[in-house]
């Protein structure tokens, strides 16, 4: 424990980004103070108690194997656990577990509380301090100074937050939570550009008051697949979740309903989640559908309060009830938290560099649903990336950067800054040029050597993870060696046949025996790997003739007044960013391919020997 | 760039007896060597000597067409690379196969421009105007910019435009069932396949009638339109100098179109003269309607006529706004008669259209509208350049339907659908370099407008 107010971070803000900051930094090395308005609400989550999903689980697994908290503390408090798209191929396969709500915070902090170099701060943070332009630390409301060498700002959904439920509004930043107002001004005289969003929660009903016979069962997987590559327990499922649909009736006093909508009368102006629409857009949207599904998902063990997955509305309380009433299973239910929209700033994220520091004020970092995103992997992916950055760097090493070809986080990072946000960003499959490469199977292949060098997966999980290569090493020589003869008469390898979408890894072991106690998950590993290999390699290829010309460099000096073929635009953008390879000049916002194109071209004349006089117009 | 050996039809086709066909690059000489064999078979290939042989298409393992091989080696050539050049007859058919052979021989369509820009990088030339270099600059990153073709014709853009809505469609159809497992979106197998098929179908059908020789061989198409009586007919016969349409002072007489080739100042062009555009009372006329509009559609350009000698009517305005996005010639016709029209309103209205007054029946202006036909339709790039244009969007075109066909396959195979995804994810650059990029909002979009998901 630290008796000075003077730390190396400062995390303000103990969502699930400011959690994975705060134990990166501190993991690492560094001194951390991680300040958040109530110390109950560490690791809250504010909206469904569940975690992963299609693309979420994707980043679950990736923090998990570069040493972040939310696989192990979701296994750890997993009441109900699935793998999605189980029978599908394994590049869309995704972990999704129910969470117990109250559970997870807790365990978050205790463990929070036992992390060395860490400090938890209750307090309420309204000035971000700088001095020349580079952050120093912060003030508290009561007037306290806490110093640091860098700031990580996760404040989610509190900046200037604004609860509406149906025309009456309130600030908030969560229910009943008090708004950040003044840290969201402070940003903006700092120079950062913010602009508005809004998302949206639904109600929590109490279990005992719904009718649970009227709704479909959704059970649990039989062999619960986990999302820490570290768990070692076996997972259980406690609870059931169940499907319910809305009725026509219910739609007409929805749309009946409308004007006393904040978001359809106007009153809101923050622009929505479309991936996370509400009840009043399905409805309107999709007035077709004679009826729309939702998830009754209980939010712990211990707890009778259900979450209504698919009812987020922001409608008035009144008619929250007749909503509820006008479906059959839910008419008796009592609404213990109403449902609310919620509009708050952001910040533009195109004004972040790779490692999310803010380029306007040095050694200020944001992380999380301040940057536009919208889910809590997303903001604990950022939280744990930032919170390696700020270590790096004031240990005056080289930055973490991860590729599109490298990791989903790689993926969503590289979307928030190059292309910015106009809407709430969620992270899905198919914004991965190379999905088929960045699979849960393989995460801890591609991330877990980074996780161990940076000092974020300990020794012994280190190990585990060799020896699990060496297994599968040893699979795949095995695989290749031996043979299966095919009905033409030939022979094929092991390997070759398990290429067939019919065959699975247990129909080779029908010809021969392996015995190396291969789990369920390096089988499928080994199949993924052998399935998608043709595609794989050619993607390969590709990813190294695009670093190729990324790697190529742009001399110093060169004029890009002198580049024909651009536009006055991106000449000025090029000048201010003085990117020194291809690589880094496409990463500039508003550079276009076609710019790229030129750029190179004009590289290639240069390094010609003699280029004749007159060739580029003096402009 | 400067690694591969590139390709393309070096003469203007059609009328000559002769066509060229050109390599330049480092396997200029193995890839000729491929599709051609000299007279004598193991005749030695001398540098600047043409050899007399035969193109040979090597996979149906047959000989095609007689031809003249010329290799000329580096670095004392225009590109200072190798070269190689097959003349044979100027067939655009069997100028586009030996081109097509040529690739699948290895060598690559050359861009528009782009031996000039070889010679200009390996020095070979000298360029001094700053445009010159723009413009090769330009040339080679059509590669990343969408490839003008309504210059060619105009039924195209819009038949690839929906081939690219139609692969936005399967794709939100396969990442949607692959995105939201849990959301009872009842998008089956069959659906997707079905879909797919349909596409694939279209392509063929596209492919099939995409017939560069054909495209050459009857020019651009000018539909000559307007209300009845304006004198449609009477400007397409003297055009033609030829009576060949019936011409008679009764609207509505010109039953049907009339379809007929001719030059404008050495362009070849259809000309189709189009039955009096109004209301139709006698059933063969709706019938010429509905051709008449398919026409219109898919013609490169139109001639738009007024008769001025009369007040400008609420049909005559409608019909300019009809055509807003096509390429017009606004023609006011009966210049000998006292005008009466609003020629200056229709003008405004017709934005950045050229017009003209014409008299077709005195011959008044005519052999100004024969120079604006040809400065308005004519395309800037010269033949050579079209040519290539033509065949590199046919190249592309065949390579999606590889990849659809594939990802049928990979479908009905039973391999995982992210595989099939894969496929169609391949067409995205192909489809780029025709209509634009698709990006992956566009298919998130498309997702969330027509499935209702999102919890």
């Amino acid at each position: 424990m630290n008796s000075l107010d003077e730390y190396d971070v400062i995390v303000i803000g103990a969502g699930h980004a400011g959690c994975e900051a705060a134990h990166a930094s501190s993991r690492i090395g560094l001194e951390t103070c991680l300040i958040t308005i109530h110390l109950e609400t560490i690791a809250q989550m504010s909206c469904n108690p569940a975690i992963g999903g299609l693309a979420k689980g994707h980043l679950v697994r990736e923090i998990d194997a570069l040493g972040g908290l939310m696989g192990l503390i979701g296994d750890e408090t997993g009441i109900q656990f699935r793998l999605l798209n189980r029978s599908r191929g394994g590049a869309v396969q995704a972990p999704r577990a129910q969470s117990d709500k109250a559970l997870y915070r807790l365990t978050m902090k205790s463990w929070l509380e036992k992390t060395p170099r860490l400090s938890l701060f209750q307090g309420i943070v309204t000035k971000i301090l700088t001095k020349n332009h580079q952050a120093v630390g912060v003030m508290t409301l009561e007037g306290n100074r806490i110093m640091g060498k860098a700031v990580i700002l996760t404040p989610g959904t509190f900046l200037n937050g604004l609860i509406h439920i149906g025309l009456q509004s309130y600030a908030a930043g969560r229910a009943n939570e008090p708004s950040a107002l003044e840290l969201s001004q402070n940003l903006k005289t700092l120079g950062l550009k913010t602009f508005r969003l809004k998302t949206g929660t639904p109600m929590r009903l109490h279990s005992q008051t719904i009718d649970w016979q009227r709704f479909i069962p959704q059970p649990g997987d039989n062999k619960p697949v986990s999302f820490s590559f570290r768990t070692k327990k076996k997972l259980e499922n406690k609870i059931l979740c169940h499907i319910g649909h809305t009725t026509p009736q219910t739609h007409k006093i929805i749309l009946k309903s409308l004007d006393m909508s904040p978001l359809y009368s106007g009153k809101i102006t923050g622009i929505g989640i479309r991936y996370c629409p509400s009840i009043e857009d399905k409805v309107v949207k999709f007035p077709h559908h004679h009826r729309h599904q939702f998830f009754l998902e209980p939010e712990g063990v211990e707890t009778e309060e259900v979450y209504v997955n698919g009812l987020s509305t922001s409608l008035p309380f009144p008619v929250q009830k007749a909503i509820l009433r006008s479906i059959p299973g839910l008419d008796q239910a009592k609404i213990l938290r109403p449902a609310y929209g919620i509009e708050y700033d952001a910040v533009l994220p195109t004004q972040l560099q790779a490692t999310l520091e803010t380029r306007q004020i040095s050694n200020l970092y944001l992380a999380g649903q301040i940057n536009g995103t919208s889910g809590y992997e997303e903001a604990a992916a950022q939280g744990l990336m930032a919170g390696i950055n700020v270590s790096l760097k004031l240990k005056n090493k080289k930055p973490f950067i991860l590729g599109r070809n490298e990791a989903y986080i790689g993926v969503l990072i590289d979307d928030l800054i190059t292309k910015g946000v106009e809407e709430p960003y969620r992270l899905f499959t198919s914004r991965a040029e190379y999905r088929l490469h960045l699979r849960i199977d393989n995460a801890d292949k591609r991330l877990t050597q980074y996780g161990y060098e940076l000092g974020l997966i300990q020794q012994d999980d280190y190990d585990s993870f060799l020896r699990k290569q060496d297994k599968i090493n040893k699979t795949m020589v095995f695989l290749e060696k031996g043979t299966v003869k095919t009905q033409a008469g030939g022979k094929i390898s092991f390997k070759d046949y398990l290429k067939k979408p019919e065959v699975r890894f247990k129909n080779v072991l029908e010809y021969r025996q392996f015995d190396d106690s291969l789990t369920e998950e390096e089988i499928r590993h080994i199949e993924s790997e052998v399935k998608y290999e043709g595609y794989l390699k050619r993607q390969e290829i590709e990813i190294a003739r695009i670093a190729k010309m990324d790697r190529k460099r742009i001399p110093k000096g060169v004029d890009f007044q002198k580049i024909p073929g651009l536009t006055r635009e991106v000449r000025e953008k090029l000048e201010k960013s003085c990117p020194r390879t291809i690589g880094e000049a496409k990463k500039i916002p508003g550079v276009t391919p076609a710019a790229i194109v030129n750029l190179h071209v004009y590289l290639k004349i240069l390094g010609r020997k003699n280029v004749p006089r007159g060739t580029f117009r003096e402009t | 760039m400067a690694e591969d050996t590139i390709i393309a039809i070096s003469t203007p086709l059609g009328y000559g007896g002769l066509g060229i066909v050109r390599l330049s690059g480092t396997k200029a000489l193995p890839v000729a060597r491929k599709i051609f064999k000299p007279r004598k078979q193991k005749i030695k290939i001398q540098p600047r000597h043409p050899l007399l042989g035969k193109m040979y298409h090597f996979e149906q393992k047959k000989y095609f067409e007689e031809a003249y091989l010329t290799y000329f080696p580096q670095p004392h050539t225009y590109t200072r690379e190798d070269v190689v050049e097959i003349s044979c007859h100027g067939s655009p058919v069997i100028l586009e196969e030996i081109v097509r052979l040529g690739i699948k021989a290895g060598a690559r369509l050359a861009h528009p421009g782009e031996f000039t820009l070889r010679a200009f990088l390996s020095g070979r030339i000298d360029i001094l105007q700053a445009e010159a270099v723009n413009d090769l600059i330009q040339a080679s990153s059509l590669q990343q910019a969408q490839i003008s073709f309504h210059q060619l014709k105009g039924s195209l853009s819009s038949r690839i435009m929906n081939l690219r809505k139609s692969i936005i469609h399967i794709l939100s159809q396969i990442e949607a069932s692959i995105e939201f497992p849990d959301e009872n979106l009842q998008i089956s197998k069959n659906q997707i396949l079905n879909t797919l098929e349909k596409t694939i179908k279209g392509l063929k059908q596209l492919l099939d009638s995409y017939d560069l020789g054909k495209a050459l061989r009857e020019g651009l198409s000018l539909a000559i339109t307007g209300r009845p009586n304006v004198g449609k007919s009477t400007l397409f016969n003297a055009l033609l100098q030829t009576e060949r349409a019936i011409v008679t002072p009764y609207p509505g007489t010109t039953r049907d179109y009339l379809q007929e080739s001719l030059k404008i100042n050495n362009s070849l062009f259809t000309l189709i003269d189009m039955a009096g555009l109004s209301a139709p009372s006698h059933p063969v006329e709706r019938e010429g309607i509905k051709r008449v509009k398919k026409l219109i559609a898919e013609a490169d350009g139109v001639l738009l006529m007024f008769d001025l000698s009369r007040k400008e009517t609420s049909e005559d305005i409608k019909l300019l706004d009809k055509l807003a996005d096509k390429r017009l010639l606004i023609l006011f016709n009966k210049m000998d008669l006292p005008q009466k029209m609003n020629t200056q309103a229709i003008r405004k209205r017709g934005k950045n259209n050229p017009s003209l007054a014409i008299s077709a029946l005195k011959g008044e202006n005519l052999d100004k509208l024969r120079d604006m036909i040809h400065d308005r339709f004519v395309p800037i790039q010269d033949q050579q350049e079209e040519v290539i244009l033509h065949l590199r969007q046919k190249l592309l075109l065949e390579e999606i339907l590889v990849c659809l066909e594939q990802s049928c396959r990979l479908l009905e195979e039973g391999y995982p659908e992210d595989l099939a995804a894969e496929e169609l994810h391949k067409t995205n650059p192909l489809i780029g370099q025709l209509t634009g990029e698709i990006q992956v909002d566009d298919i998130i979009k498309d997702i969330f407008s027509r499935f209702c998901v999102g919890k």
